[in-house]
């Protein structure tokens, strides 16, 4: 784990320029729009708003007996925020070193910044969101102390979006095509995963496939937080301790075969 | 005369850029899937193409080095592992201090933020924090001379803007070493002129430079050694003028014996005098005439006009618009493209003389002149006062024939004894 490190210790260095990035990135987002950072809020909005009009609405969808809540909207809106934030983050991670190929070839700046940088930005953007739906169930849980595995999650998520997404990174740096699997696994990845609709309504013999995506067990920590007010359980820790580490060891292992040759391939 | 220091006192000083067996492999995969293999085994399945290997050198506080080089010899390879942005695959360099490289200006902008605002993000990327940037904004925009254009986005610059912006920006703090790749091709010419002022002001100071340029006049001017780099190794490394002679050797042998240039063909006529008005209004400096003395009126269709009497007489004249002496310069060399001397008035201590229209002129005699027989040409320079910024440059501007009455070969004829 010294290339992963090293890197580490690279971003801690540069930590105040790593902010300004961010800051900077989040502001450059929606430059030169005339709504500017709503855009950042309206589109996140109408995705949950679209879901709960064809799931509840259309479909008539009832989540069942054993399922965290019953009421369809709050279970959508529960899950989709840390998605949402997790494809943000992911797909405009992923592209950052590729996208800031030029900068890096004139700046002697260590590569993982860039990466660190977007998905900073993306979770710094959906962190107001997730905060107003929390402050909003805090009360209904009669003010358990489980909401304090929510900043846990959260960090929880950063971390995991950091790993993912400089990961995703060098391997799109590397082959291109990475861009393309990536994008379709987002846009598909929410059927697989108990965003859309509880884990008890998905087949016993097909729950497996629930772990392919990343995110799930982070979004059962949500819901069980914020639906029901439980302290999330060990297999939701265990997923994520778990994903965590296969991305770290694989990212240690890019990183060190990637270090001398990555700002080539930009 | 130059901003050129003496290297014995240079080389007393502490070392500050220090390179060891440098070398810097590409690897080359054949299809990007190979690529994806070499990333997920581990495995080398590539090529390698050796962009640079083997350099080595030593560069103590105050020096300037000069990179030459041919195309794709690996020089700004060699500037990028100075500066940074690459990592060696071989050997090491070792930095003392603030390290600047003006490699491609204005490439950290956003279009869409104004310049104050990138001001403050590029400055970031080159380790200036927002406290620092607070100090050195205003001389920053003064230098670049932005004031009123600062707060608007820069996709409202022109490029020459932005490329001021960037220059101001990344030489606004002092560094140990200032690494240029041909910037001194920056914006207009009164821009320019200042650009070299404060490079020349950082080397005074003792900033190390290391400098590439294809100009081998500002490569002999500014530097004190040169490395001449060929296919990514170094040919030579030495005191400047040295490494210059053998460069400009090679460089001769390559354009090939008896060519005697873009314009050799001898097709028409050359006229004995060349001579230009100023047409476009934002020319700051320029040769308007020269005018060589005492040549053939009308000589044959093809021919070159021959010399009549024994003395060479050249007359340049110039206009500057800023209040300023120029210096003119004057190169003779043979048909071609040897060169057989070139005189400066900055070198020589002399100056030209104001006319009552405001332009300059100069005039340099070679009495008697001691050439032997044969074709010549005349090119004209004008500089600034001090020899540094190139306002203009007129090449092979006359033509002329020198007939020494004797048939003994040679070029110049040195004086000599016999006993």
């Amino acid at each position: 784990m010294r290339a992963l490190y090293q890197d580490c210790l690279a971003l801690w260095r540069a930590r105040s320029l790593l902010w300004m990035m961010a800051r900077r990135e989040i502001a450059a987002r929606h430059a030169g729009s005339a709504a500017g950072m709503a855009w950042a809020y309206i589109q996140p909005m109408l995705t949950v708003a679209a879901y709960y009009l064809v799931f509840d609405v259309v479909f008539a969808m009832r989540l069942g007996e054993n399922a965290p809540t019953r009421a369809v909207g709050a279970f959508l809106i529960v899950g989709a925020l840390p998605w949402m934030a997790f494809c943000d983050a992911i797909s405009r991670g992923m592209s950052s070193l590729i996208d800031s190929g030029g900068v890096l070839q004139k700046n002697p700046l260590p590569p993982v910044l860039f990466p660190a940088r977007a998905v900073l930005a993306s979770m710094a953007i959906h962190l107001p969101l997730i905060a107003l739906v929390a402050i909003a169930y805090f009360p209904m849980h009669h003010f358990s102390v489980a909401v304090l595995a929510l900043p846990l999650l959260f960090l929880a998520q950063l971390l995991l979006c950091g790993v993912l997404a400089y990961l995703l990174a060098i391997l799109a740096a590397a082959v291109r095509d990475t861009l393309q699997v990536v994008t379709f696994f987002i846009s598909v990845g929410i059927f697989l995963s108990p965003v859309l609709f509880p884990v008890t309504m998905f087949p016993e013999a097909w729950r497996w496939a629930l772990w392919i995506n990343p995110m799930s067990s982070l979004v059962m920590g949500y819901q069980s937080v914020l639906l029901s007010g439980i302290w999330p359980g060990a297999g939701v820790w265990g997923g994520i301790a778990v994903w965590l580490g296969v991305g770290a060891w694989v990212l240690d292992r890019l990183i060190a075969r990637s270090r001398e040759t990555l700002v080539d391939w930009l | 005369m130059s901003a050129k220091s003496s290297v014995d006192t240079a080389a007393c000083g502490q070392v500050v850029l220090h390179a060891e067996g440098v070398g810097k492999g590409y690897k080359l995969y054949d299809s990007p899937r190979e690529r994806l293999k070499a990333l997920v085994t581990g495995r080398a399945c590539h090529r390698s193409h050796w962009a640079l290997a083997d350099v080595s050198f030593e560069l103590h506080r105050g020096q300037c080095m000069g990179l030459i080089g041919d195309n794709g010899a690996g020089k700004s390879t060699l500037l990028k592992l100075v500066a940074g942005t690459l990592q060696p695959t071989t050997g090491t360099i070792s930095r003392n201090g603030r390290v600047t490289a003006i490699l491609e200006l204005g490439a950290g902008f956003h279009p869409e933020f104004s310049g104050r605002e990138n001001l403050y993000f590029a400055g970031a990327l080159i380790g200036i924090s927002e406290r620092e940037m607070a100090a050195l904004e205003a001389s920053i925009i003064d230098f670049a001379e932005l004031e009123h254009a600062i707060d608007r986005p820069v996709k409202t610059y022109s490029s020459g803007m932005v490329v001021r912006l960037a220059f101001a920006l990344v030489t606004a703090v002092e560094p140990d070493v200032l690494i240029i790749d041909e910037a001194l091709a920056v914006g207009d010419q009164h821009f320019q002129k200042k650009c070299i002022e404060r490079i020349a002001n950082f080397r005074s100071m003792g900033c190390t430079i290391l400098f590439c340029s294809h100009s081998l006049y500002h490569i002999q001017q500014l530097c004190d050694v040169a490395l001449w780099l060929d296919g990514g190794r170094p040919r030579a490394f030495g005191p400047t003028e040295r490494v210059l002679a053998s460069y400009e050797a090679h460089v001769r042998s390559l354009d090939g014996p008896g060519d005697t240039g873009e314009q050799g063909d001898g097709g028409a006529a050359e006229p004995a005098s060349a001579s230009q008005t100023p047409t476009s209004a934002d020319r700051r400096a320029g040769i308007s005439e020269v005018v060589v003395a005492g040549l053939e009126a009308s000589p044959p269709v093809g021919e070159v006009p021959v010399l009549e009497g024994n003395d060479l007489a050249v007359t340049v004249t110039a206009y500057v618009n800023a209040d300023e002496q120029p210096s003119i310069g004057v190169m003779l060399e043979q048909l071609n493209g040897v060169g057989i001397t070139s005189v400066t008035t900055h070198a020589d201590g002399a100056a030209p003389v104001r006319l009552a229209d405001g332009r300059w002129r100069a005039t340099v005699t070679f009495p008697d002149l001691p050439l032997h027989t044969g074709d010549y040409v005349v090119s004209a320079y004008l500089f600034d006062s001090r020899g540094i910024v190139v306002y203009e440059e007129w090449q092979d501007c006359v033509r002329f024939r020198f007939v020494y009455p004797t048939k003994t070969p040679g070029l110049v004829r040195l004086p000599h004894r016999w006993s």
